[in-house]
């Protein structure tokens, strides 16, 4: 017997969003206040997770094809590059740099190398999560 | 189409709370957001991506433009002869749009289009009654209209 989870669906394709959007905004405010890579990974993965209750592990596959461990292995590989930049340039392992710049729609931001380790950090919190989830609720 | 809209908008709303940036330029930027998550999930919704529609929306009315360009030209070479070379008439043309509003829309832009205007639409709504200033071959006519027009309103109109 399968049951009709129309209020259940409807909601998800609301809800999936504003939880994705709210992960970019604690991803993004990482540096002056409260989040980070590391929150704004769990959170996009909570979202994904919320998609896995509502559809099965087949659909949210057609939906989002990334292959996790891919994703996981090219985070690693962002923040290990981060690290190097400063190597390369002939300075510490791991400095990072920054600067002003002005950008359109935002304006005069911050531009931080730090952003980049913390990207690495969120696709890998996102792959690690999905793949732990997804090799315990996937029943081969 | 229009709950992926409303709901880009209302994307657009939330994330001006979330970054507390009540201006234009945070509803800009959570739009663009919100475009990008719906592009990623876009399997997600029974219909299109919507953009693809506002991307046939455009494309039809620079087809319009174009058309409109070419048959003004052709009808002032006609004007010009010194001769009267052109040979009128009506055709029927059978078209596939269903909804009134395409029938509509397809209705206007062949009378807008000069050298063609249609007289009237058959009572089932399948044929088109097109009256022509220079008809040299009524198949070469129907195709063109069907292969420019027809296939950029169905483009729009598809789900």
């Amino acid at each position: 017997m399968k049951l009709n989870n129309v209020i259940m669906r409807t909601m998800t394709q609301m809800v999936f969003f504003i939880i994705f959007l709210f992960s970019i905004h604690i991803f993004l405010a990482g540096h002056f206040a409260p989040g980070g890579g590391f929150v704004g990974g769990l959170l996009m993965s909570c979202a994904i997770v919320l998609l896995l209750i509502t559809f099965d592990l087949k659909t949210v596959q057609n939906l989002l094809p990334i292959n996790y461990m891919v994703l996981t292995a090219s985070g690693l590989a962002l923040a290990l590059l981060t690290a190097c930049i400063s190597a390369f340039a002939g300075e510490a392992f791991f400095t990072h740099y920054f600067d002003y710049f002005t950008l359109p729609l935002l304006g005069k931001t911050e531009l931080h190398t730090a952003m980049l380790f913390d990207t690495g950090v969120y696709l890998v919190v996102v792959g690690v999560t999905m793949i732990i989830i997804q090799s315990i609720g996937g029943d081969e | 189409m229009a709950v992926q809209i409303l709901l880009n908008v209302f994307l657009a709303l939330v994330w001006m709370f979330l970054s507390n940036t009540f201006s234009g330029t945070g509803f800009i930027i959570g739009y663009l957001l919100g475009l990008l998550m719906l592009y990623m999930m876009r399997h997600m919704f029974k219909s299109r991506f919507y953009l693809h529609r506002v991307w046939a929306v455009i494309k039809l009315f620079f087809l319009f433009l174009k058309e409109l360009w070419n048959a003004n030209v052709d009808v002032v070479k006609h004007a010009m002869k010194p001769h009267i070379t052109m040979s009128p008439a009506f055709f029927a043309y059978p078209t596939e749009l269903t909804a009134d509003w395409e029938i509509t829309l397809l209705s206007n832009l062949i009378t807008l289009t000069p050298g063609t205007i249609v007289v009237h639409v058959s009572d089932d709504g399948k044929t088109l009654y097109i009256h022509a200033i220079d008809l040299e071959d009524v198949d070469e006519a129907i195709d063109s209209i069907k292969n420019s027009f027809e296939k950029a309103i169905v483009e729009v109109t598809r789900t």
